[in-house]
């Protein structure tokens, strides 16, 4: 749910391409030669063996004086003049490798739609006004003291095969997730130590108590997702591949319906009639389109050409290279008003492009030489050359969290004189023949900067051309995607070019990414002092190995705070330790999103929400058949239409100069 | 020793010569070795000849010179064209630039923004640029001299390992031979470009671009050895029961010199009419591993990055692919001509009803 991953968009694997796609009929269920599976006295044997975690009380129980909220008065989300119908055909990287939600394997391109923007979750974040609208539950109160959230479940709530959602789906969901037989150790980890207890008061009444304190303790109860109980009854050892190709029975307005999954071929998607938030406010005006067809495309190129002649309705154009050059305002197709270009400017975190420096090699542990990198990475040249100055230079790792952000610390420019003054502390004072500084006794001032982003290459190749002019090497390495996150979780970077996808949450997060227990087994001794013995701590997103008391002590004081002040005020010291520390070398951001769509795909006025990720996040759009057919038929006869080429910044931030 | 080359194969050059398109292509693709073998003479932004207050400077070769000997002001390497235009303002000295002034790696971003921009003489773009402004002749010429010295490295190589172990198993024969050819069977059916893209994406690659290569050519003649050990072994087996094989070893000669100084003259002509082939498909080769982003390291210029570049932007930028495409089409054709007339003036059957 809140996992973050490396950003996996605008990867291609070209590895995958040439495996070709093994042919392969359509799933057939019936014939699946599992042996017979009933977790149910498992599953109640587990509730009983844990019997603070789960409990079991009546309606009487339930605490007085509770406040509720429903978040009603919340306004809609997508617009009353939507249209139902039509069919969409969405791009897909590579064909799912399962739709299972949870194992290996399930975090795919795939997972969004039958997943996080489809499915419902007891009550979600409003776009605009980030306080809760609900979905699966009516009405909630928190109760702070006890670290409780107390939730209402709808009664109408109903999964796609009919079955009510009760209060044991939410049982049954924190089982699963705590299950070893799902093979997913974080949501193992997550799920055990994020939460403390859920209570059934009755068959739509719960609630849930996390293990801390903290602002958005709302988020972390209501932005859960429930399982179906009567579904996942056959989970055990060979969960893996008996649910690899089963699709579950959801809360999504989304089916997959019974032959429409060809396996390495075609998938489509049916809009439930009879989904029951269908008429919900904050759920009606969305999830338009009656049937979603996916294309898999490997190349972006190619699927800019599918969406060239039409066959695919929509394509984002965040790179200038679309944007400007393959899409102009002057093509034929926009002039003649066919294609719409809209842009965006949204609020929300930002994925922190840089430089992660992995302080544990040799070199790279001097703060001298990581000041000098800073000063000799020319990302504004990256930013006005590459993206066109359409996008804006990160100034911390958290950019992005409001308050939380620390918006005085700026990234250090680039200079050469100051890159090389620092080099010189470091011993780096001599130009080899090549122009690469070096010490007196020959070593070389050259890193190693991989990249999972085949997409991003030149960004690298413009900031090795520029860093030579300080005298420093970047030895550049485009690896796959997948190679690439490897690496970096094995700590065998030196320098690492990449990014973390933040979903939207109040505040960042610090203890990933910089706590000692993140970067070594054991980085300190009982007295402080740093350890020997210590051995690099693998699989974490301590990507800098980041291991400093100072920092450590903060973040701890930081989980356990529960005062937004208290935490903004820690957040900002703790940025300010990470930015004189320079172990990341922040790149870019982007402050928008744009897209080119077909003129039949419509948006609400106001385009999308100030919180929105992408275009397609909240299923605002819909699609008019009839309007598809006229646009075809007008240009096959060479009539024209009002070109529209917009622009929003309703919540465009004003950045100081 | 004098060079002297015996009747038989005067005759063959002889006939080659007479073969047009094939000896055409030779003398182009040797004309074009010259070429690129200067390349820095003629494709660099290092100027030819700086003459700065009274001072000669060659900068091409060797280390580099600091702006600040002219100065410019800074203390890496010298812009030579800004310091063209400087020296043209100061009248301090002159500059003499090669032909295109540019290297493969820098980014000539013509109003701020790195794009692919049609050819433009007049700048010294001849072919345009690429997606990020560098000269596209520049990267050709470049990769096409790495690809050549990549594929003649791995014809040797390949030729070494596939002539040794195929005259031996020719020679010696017997279990040798049996155990040999089974290994081989199973070896060369492993498939060649996955096994490339399994072992090079696993191996660990922070050294330098040259180590790369290296290890990519390592990769890729550890599994294309084999199909020359056919030719070499059948050949063998042919002349090893020939008189003057027994002859040699009446007289002494041991195995070694007997392979490599009797036989394998003799069945040299086999080899020399498979060489060019090779070369093309060591080409090939590299052009699609560097095309599906398993081959030479970013940003080493090469003819597959550019194919992938101009296949990715063909209604915007056509001259990529259309320079990238030309160039390797040409390059296979020459060296496939090559080939053809080699195989044909190598022929003993000058006169055949087929020809």
């Amino acid at each position: 749910m809140l996992k973050r991953n490396l950003l996996r968009i605008l990867l291609t694997a070209p590895l995958f391409a040439l495996m070709g796609c093994g042919g392969g009929s359509s799933s057939d269920q019936a014939n699946e030669p599992f042996p017979v599976i009933d977790n149910r006295q498992e599953v109640e044997q587990y509730y009983a063996d844990h019997p603070d975690f789960f409990s079991f009380k009546s309606r009487a129980e339930l605490p007085a004086g509770l406040t509720w909220e429903d978040g009603g008065n919340l306004p809609e989300v997508g617009s009353p003049l939507a249209k139902k119908g039509g069919m969409e055909t969405v791009r897909l990287q590579d064909f799912p490798r399962t739709l299972r939600i949870l194992g290996p394997d399930s975090n795919g391109s795939f997972r969004p739609w039958i997943l996080d923007y489809t499915t419902m979750s007891m009550a979600h974040r409003h776009p605009d006004q980030m306080d809760f609208f609900p979905g699966l539950a009516t009405q909630w109160a928190i109760d702070r003291p006890s670290r409780t959230v107390y939730v209402e479940l709808d009664p109408d709530a109903r999964w796609s095969d009919g079955v009510p959602i009760t209060a044991d789906d939410y049982l049954f969901m924190f089982w699963m997730h705590r299950s070893t037989y799902i093979t997913a150790p974080w949501y193992n980890n997550w799920y055990s130590t994020q939460y403390t207890n859920i209570t059934k008061y009755d068959d739509h009444l719960i609630s849930i108590t996390t293990v801390a304190l903290k602002p958005d303790i709302d988020s972390k109860v209501l932005e859960l997702r429930p399982l179906p109980r009567h579904f996942y009854q056959e989970v055990g050892k060979d969960f893996l591949e008996r649910y690899q190709w089963r699709f579950a029975p959801t809360t999504s307005p989304y089916l997959i319906e019974p032959g429409d999954l060809k396996k390495g071929r075609s998938i489509q998607m049916t809009r439930d009639q009879n989904w029951w938030a269908k008429d919900k406010k904050h759920w009606r005006y969305r999830f338009n389109v009656d049937k979603i067809n996916f294309m898999v495309i490997r190349d972006t190129p190619k699927v800019f050409e599918a969406f060239k002649r039409g066959d695919i309705d929509q394509f984002s154009m965040n790179l200038a290279e679309y944007w400007y050059e393959k899409l102009p305002s002057d093509d034929p197709d926009v002039v003649s008003g066919y294609i719409h270009k809209k842009l965006f400017f949204n609020q929300r975190p930002r994925p922190p492009y840089g430089l992660w420096i992995n302080t544990a090699q040799p070199l790279l542990s001097d703060q001298n030489i990581r000041l000098g990198l800073q000063y000799a990475t020319n990302w504004d040249l990256v930013i006005d050359k590459f993206f066109r100055g359409d996008y804006d230079r990160l100034n911390t790792a958290n950019d992005g969290y409001g308050p939380y952000t620390a918006s005085d610390i700026k990234a250090r420019p680039f200079d050469i004189e100051l890159a090389q003054a620092s080099f010189a502390k470091a011993g780096f004072t001599e130009r080899g023949p090549d122009g690469i500084l070096r010490r007196a006794d020959g070593t070389r001032l050259a890193f190693t900067v991989s990249s999972g982003y085949e997409s991003l290459k030149d960004v690298l190749t413009i900031l090795k051309e520029e860093a030579a002019k300080a005298g420093l090497e970047y030895r550049v390495e485009i690896l796959d995607g997948t190679a690439g996150w490897k690496k970096v979780q094995e700590k065998k970077h030196e320098l690492h070019f990449s990014a973390f996808g933040y979903s939207l949450e109040l505040y960042p997060r610090f203890w990933e990414t910089y706590h000692s227990d993140n970067a070594y087994d054991k980085a300190f001794l009982e007295d402080g002092s740093v350890n020997p013995d210590r051995v690099l701590k693998t699989q974490t997103n301590n990507l800098e190995s980041l291991a400093m008391p100072e920092m450590d002590q903060r973040i701890n004081a930081y989980r356990a705070s529960t005062e937004a002040d208290e935490m903004i005020a820690l957040a900002h010291e703790m940025s300010q330790i990470h930015h004189d520390y320079a172990s990341f070398v922040p790149g870019f951001y982007s402050g928008f999103f744009r897209i080119g769509h077909w003129r039949w795909v419509h948006y609400p006025p106001y385009f999308a929400n100030k919180h929105a990720a992408n275009h397609l996040e909240f299923f605002l759009h819909w699609i008019d058949e009839d309007e598809r057919k006229a646009t075809m038929d007008a240009r096959k006869a060479g009539v024209t239409f009002e070109p529209v080429i917009e622009s929003f910044e309703q919540y465009r931030r004003q950045e100081a100069p | 020793m004098r060079w002297q080359l015996n009747p038989q194969t005067l005759k063959k050059i002889d006939r080659f010569k007479k073969i047009k398109v094939g000896y055409m292509s030779f003398l182009i693709l040797a004309a074009l070795s010259v070429l690129l073998a200067t390349a820095e003479l003629w494709v660099n932004n290092r100027a030819l000849i700086v003459s700065y207050d009274e001072t000669i400077y060659f900068p091409t070769y060797g280390a580099f010179i600091p702006g600040s000997t002219f100065d410019l002001g800074y203390d890496y390497e010298t812009n030579y064209r800004d310091l063209k235009a400087t020296l043209e303002a100061s009248q301090r000295g002159w500059v003499i630039l090669p032909l295109v002034p540019y290297n493969p790696f820098e980014s000539d971003a013509q109003d701020g923004i790195l794009r692919p921009t049609p050819p433009d003489p007049e700048r010294g773009h001849f072919l345009g640029t690429d997606t990020t402004s560098r000269d596209i002749l520049a990267r050709l010429v470049y990769g096409t001299r790495t690809a050549l010295l990549f594929a003649l490295a791995f014809m040797i190589s390949v030729y070494f390992i596939g002539v040794v172990i195929g005259c031996s198993m020719g020679y010696f024969g017997g279990a040798f031979d049996l155990i040999f050819q089974r290994f081989i069977e199973i070896w060369s059916n492993v498939p060649f470009l996955y096994m490339v893209i399994i072992v090079f994406s696993i191996i660990p690659i922070e050294s330098s671009v040259a180590a790369r290569v290296i290890i990519l050519l390592v990769v890729m003649v550890l599994f294309s050895w084999t199909s020359m050990t056919y030719y070499m072994r059948t050949e063998t087996y042919k002349e090893k029961s020939r008189d003057y094989v027994q002859a040699a070893r009446v007289l002494g000669a041991g195995t070694l010199r007997i392979i490599f100084r009797h036989i394998l003259p003799n069945v040299l002509a086999t080899l020399v009419t498979f060489m060019p082939f090779t070369i093309v498909s060591a080409i090939s080769a590299v052009t699609a591993l560097d095309f599906l982003g398993f081959g030479l390291p970013v940003p080493t210029p090469s003819l597959g990055e550019l194919l992938k570049q101009g296949t990715g932007n063909l209604r915007t930028a056509p001259w990529i692919v259309i320079s990238a495409f030309t160039t390797l089409v040409m390059l296979l054709t020459i060296v496939t001509f090559i080939g053809e007339a080699i195989r044909e003036s190598f022929d003993p059957k000058k006169y055949t009803l087929y020809r």
